[in-house]
């Protein structure tokens, strides 16, 4: 009896310092539980990209799983044959431009649907919602011609108009609900302390609001990155096509280049997923404050 | 202080670059004229880039300036330019929706510019008669470029290896499939195109094997006779037979990818396929045979949609556009065209060509066209619910009757009468 006393007294105490039993015993079948799923999930998403880095990387005809030989033709395809470098500029000007204006008129429309109370407020937002039911193809030809009595065919200002004001409702819907969650007596605060509205705005609010411009501004950027329909539409010059436009060239009548989608797809991807990778901190936070609200 | 100063340089650069205005037209010469490339991609951008140089060259009066435009989208991108009245000049358009453009008032007839040209007596008449036949008036709204074939694509090495000679007739390709079928080394005789497009390789497929020379007697399809649907049981018999179970859903990338990636023996696709299956396998690995006929032993032929070159009627510079379109189907830029892409070309001075006599799958398919025995039999594609009824109404039914789950003559019978009532309408329409 005392042996069996003594014994796990002197194994104890460098366990101590070790996690509660119970969480240890407890761990391995909770992280089979956890990361068999998530493996398989992962796995899931993964593969399409593993299928494009295989098939940008070998050789046509190669049906090797990994690309080895390495060979960078697809991209010289895609690049200097298909003119990449002019569609990837556009795209990343026209993401841009709809990442700025939709980011500057959701920070506005949503403060003021957010704080002031007007008449028609909540059919104003409902409207806001209505608009997103509207598919983009329904509104093709009367925004083609408009844009042609406004001069914006074959320009990327009109594609950033465009694209801006398909993104807006929703830019402004989520603004509204961020800037609803930041208590409005942090701006009183300022104001009693002497700033004006737009100076509390711009030192207590717009820092809070972080988050946010990084979620909208994210959504922004990538509804205007893949946009296809209307950069096909708007643009009658090869030289005003997007990365979409380009990548649907891979797409022949009869024949297909797998090589030089894949090549694409990698070259079209790559900035979002960079983009995402550097913002993804801020995005989580910016989605999860905007879905609570209290 | 960072974030804020960040924001005021994204916003800033935001609004320059929403705010600045594009570059105007070019200009240069005397006339621009826009040419839309209906199939824009890797293998003909490239080809088209080089032929509006030496048009360049040759009429510095007129700059070109081309637009590749996706051929998936090429229908809705030319009808929401002619509701926008903001067409193009010159667009390559194939019969497939020409009859849709013509409908639209879009086009200008080419006619009497074709007969008082160079280019009088020099198109193939097999090609002009199909694009005549698109249009309810029967004039011709497109300068035909190029012809297209249904072909059957077969590896001459796995034929070699297991000594069989390629089928001239159905029975015989069925029996060359099923010998070719080793699925232990993942390798099927047959691929069949049971997913999207499937409907028009079909149609070929039964009208090659029943020898029925005419699509419509009156305004009945034919498409449900006897020997059309024996040649649908014969097909579908193959199914899983000698051909691999995801050819249920099968458009012609994924049949393309089995046959280039060296799963199948034959694919029944058409010349299109050529850059891609030769860059693949090599020439000598690869040939091409006609569709093989059936017990009649007659050459019946549904021609595939007949691609060239129109002028719009929209377009400020319709002699410049003209002029274009000309030298397009001229026959050193139909020789060079074609030699690329690997197709028929329209123009009858080409075929004393040296690279036609070097081109074993255009050599065959030119013979197939000009055989004084072979029928023509097009497919109504001018009718405006021929997409409807054999895409949206027929693909479904096809893989069920691959599935065996409907039988061949019941899926004809209601492709027929689909066919049959849309022919009636757009005869009273005429």
């Amino acid at each position: 009896m005392t042996e069996t006393l003594i014994r796990p007294l002197e194994v104890d105490p460098p366990r101590r310092d070790a996690p509660p039993r119970s969480r240890r015993r407890g761990e391995p079948g909770r992280s089979w539980r956890l990361h068999l799923p998530l493996a398989l999930y992962l796995l899931f998403t993964l593969v399409p990209f593993y299928w494009m880095v295989v098939f940008a990387f070998r050789p046509t005809g190669s049906t090797a799983l990994v690309p080895w030989p390495i060979t960078f033709e697809h991209f010289d395809t895609v690049w200097n044959g298909l003119g990449f470098g002019v569609f990837f500029t556009n795209s990343l000007l026209v993401a841009v431009g709809t990442l700025g204006v939709v980011s500057v008129l959701a920070l506005m429309g949503g403060y003021a649907l957010a704080r002031f109370r007007f008449r028609g407020q909540r059919v104003f937002l409902l409207a806001l919602l209505c608009t997103q039911f509207i598919p983009g193809a329904m509104m093709l030809i009367p925004l083609f011609v408009i844009f042609k009595n406004a001069g914006l065919l074959n320009s990327l200002t009109g594609l950033v108009v465009a694209d801006t004001a398909f993104q807006l409702p929703l830019a402004l819907i989520l603004m509204s609900g961020f800037v609803r969650n930041i208590p409005v007596e942090l701006e009183e605060a300022a104001m009693v302390d002497g700033c004006t509205r737009l100076r509390a705005f711009f030192a207590i609010t717009l820092p809070l609001l972080r988050p946010a411009l990084v979620a909208v501004g994210s959504f922004a950027f990538i509804g205007a990155w893949n946009n296809f329909l209307f950069a096909l539409m708007f643009a009658g010059r090869q030289d005003k096509f997007t990365l979409p436009v380009g990548l649907s060239y891979a797409l022949g009548e009869f024949n297909t280049d797998f090589g030089a989608l894949a090549a694409g797809g990698v070259v079209a991807a790559v900035p979002v997923v960079l983009v995402f990778a550097v913002v993804q901190r801020f995005l989580v936070q910016g989605l999860s404050a905007g879905a609570v609200k209290g | 202080m960072g974030f804020r100063r960040a924001v005021a340089v994204v916003l800033a650069l935001g609004l320059a670059l929403a705010g600045c205005s594009d570059a105007g037209d070019g200009g240069g010469g005397n006339a621009t004229i826009t040419f839309w490339d209906n199939n824009g991609g890797p293998g003909r951008t490239p080809i088209y880039e080089e032929l509006i140089k030496r048009f360049e060259a040759a009429n510095p009066t007129i700059k070109v300036e081309y637009v590749g435009v996706p051929s998936a989208s090429v229908q809705q991108k030319y009808d929401t330019a002619i509701a926008g009245g903001s067409v193009p000049d010159v667009g390559g358009v194939t019969t497939s929706y020409l009859a849709n453009l013509v409908g639209q008032d879009a086009l200008e007839p080419l006619d009497d510019r074709i007969d008082s040209g160079p280019l009088k007596g020099k198109l193939l008449p097999g090609l002009v008669e199909t694009v005549r036949q698109t249009a309810p008036d029967n004039k011709l709204y497109s300068a035909p470029s190029s012809g297209n074939l249904d072909v059957i694509w077969y590896r001459k090495d796995w034929f070699e290896a297991a000594n069989l000679t390629p089928p001239t007739t159905w029975d015989e390709l069925v029996d060359r499939a099923v010998k070719l079928t080793d699925p232990a080394r993942n390798r099927y005789g047959y691929t069949i195109r049971g997913g999207a497009g499937s409907i028009f390789q079909l149609l070929t497929e039964t009208y090659a094997y029943s020898g029925v020379e005419k699509f419509f007697e009156g305004t009945t399809s034919t498409v449900a006779s006897s020997g059309n649907a024996d040649l649908v049981r014969k097909v579908a018999e193959l199914y899983k037979k000698a051909t691999p179970e995801a050819d249920v859903n099968n458009n012609y990338t994924q049949m393309v990818a089995q046959f280039t990636g060296g799963s199948v023996a034959m694919m029944h696709h058409n010349l299109g396929s050529y850059s891609d299956v030769t860059k693949a396998l090599g020439t000598d690995k690869v040939g091409a045979i006609s569709l093989p006929v059936g017990p009649s032993g007659k050459k019946t032929v549904v021609p595939n949609p007949t691609d060239g070159f129109a002028v719009f009627k929209g377009s400020k510079n319709t002699d410049a556009a003209w002029k274009f379109v000309e030298f397009l189907v001229s026959a050193e830029s139909n020789s060079y065209w074609n030699e690329k892409v690997g197709q028929i070309p329209a123009n009858t001075d080409v075929r004393s060509e040296k690279w036609i006599e070097a081109n074993q799958p255009v050599r065959m398919a030119l013979g197939v066209l000009e055989d004084p025995a072979t029928k023509l039999v097009p497919a109504p594609v001018y009718l405006p619910q021929y997409s409807s009824i054999t895409k949206t109404d027929s693909e479904p039914a096809y893989q069920k009757v691959l599935l065996g789950q409907l039988s061949a003559q019941e899926f004809l019978t209601g492709l027929a009468d689909k066919l049959s009532a849309a022919q009636k309408e757009w005869e009273e329409r005429r």
